[in-house]
């Protein structure tokens, strides 16, 4: 996964996991009415008690999850959280990303299988062409193009259900 | 109408980091991560604004820490923040406001306009320069602000500029 951090490069140590001081002050910068700013110790403190947010929803999204009988914790116990721990006003939006996200990866892996079905098509036509010098016909190539493609598509389809 | 346009998201993998340092969190799936995000994007702009609520009925242009510690006792949602804020200072506890010691702190600021001359502060250490990364320019004020008397307030009213900075 790709992590936004803009200028900080290294990972910190397992005792200061905390949330990047930059994009943080950035985001309460963005928020804040105009003419009003945040002090230093201020934003820290907003920071302590994010990382705290994020325990509070993981743990209660853990409980959930096992009660679920599942090992994973997953999305839908995020918002199961949300809703036990009086974040109620959160879940419409946080539903929208959950559905843009898996909208995304769909698309991801469709790509993933065009570009599977194309390389196969290459060597293909490379492995007929140095046995048959004449080589495929047009309507030949076209049908093992269409064939390659039905393929990827059927077992594109198979994932989605 | 302040800018809107929010670009900066919270970093995935780190919230993921975050989570697992919970001995009882096990595998999280790929998607969790992003919906905490947008989970923890909504708790800040809550917070924040809770905050500054607090910030601006005082009379006060700097969120300080005991305006959300305020923030904090009030509001339902952020009870399990209680532990957290314990420790701010509360700056009217132990009773009476000193008025006069009060309007000569109010006497030594309006002396300093412009918001880096700070002579007037005793004992303010040199600040260090920041890196271009942390943009917010903070003022460290030595006093925390002090609830203003009403006098004090309606006097600044009259005779302070827009001289915040972003």
């Amino acid at each position: 996964m790709s992590d936004n951090e803009g200028h900080s490069a290294a990972p910190p140590s397992e005792e200061d996991l905390s949330l990047p001081k930059a994009t943080v002050a950035k985001m309460i910068a963005e928020l804040l009415p105009n003419g009003v700013t945040c002090a230093k110790d201020t934003r820290d403190l907003i920071i302590e008690c994010c990382v705290e947010y994020i325990h509070l929803i993981s743990s209660e999204a853990n409980e959930i999850c096992e009660q679920d009988a599942k090992k994973t914790i997953a999305p839908e116990h995020i918002i199961s959280a949300l809703k036990r721990l009086g974040f109620e006003t959160f879940t419409a939006e946080v539903e929208d990303v959950l559905k843009d996200h898996k909208q995304q990866q769909k698309v991801s892996l469709l790509v993933k299988h065009m570009t599977c079905g194309l390389r196969l098509l290459q060597e293909r036509e490379k492995k007929v062409s140095k046995l048959e010098l004449s080589g495929l016909s047009e309507e030949e190539l076209l049908r093992q193009q269409q064939e390659l493609f039905a393929q990827s598509l059927a077992k594109y389809q198979s994932t989605q259900q | 109408m302040k800018n809107k346009n929010k670009q900066t998201k919270f970093p995935v993998a780190r919230i993921k980091r975050i989570m697992q340092k919970d001995e009882e969190v096990g595998k999280v799936a790929q998607a969790t991560p992003v919906v905490i995000s947008k989970a923890l994007e909504l708790f800040l702009a809550m917070i924040v604004d809770e905050a500054s609520k607090v910030t601006i009925e005082r009379g006060s242009k700097r969120v300080e820490a005991y305006h959300l510690k305020h923030a904090v006792e009030t509001v339902d949602m952020l009870d399990f923040l209680k532990e957290i804020v314990e420790a701010v200072p509360d700056p009217s506890a132990g009773g009476t406001i000193d008025l006069e010691q009060e309007q000569a702190d109010k006497e030594k600021k309006k002396r300093g306009k412009g918001k880096k001359a700070e002579g007037g502060e005793a004992s303010t250490a040199p600040r260090k320069r920041r890196k271009k990364a942390d943009k917010a320019k903070d003022e460290e004020d030595v006093e925390p602000e002090e609830e203003e008397s009403v006098e004090a307030y309606s006097r600044r009213l009259h005779e302070e500029d827009d001289d915040y900075e972003r």
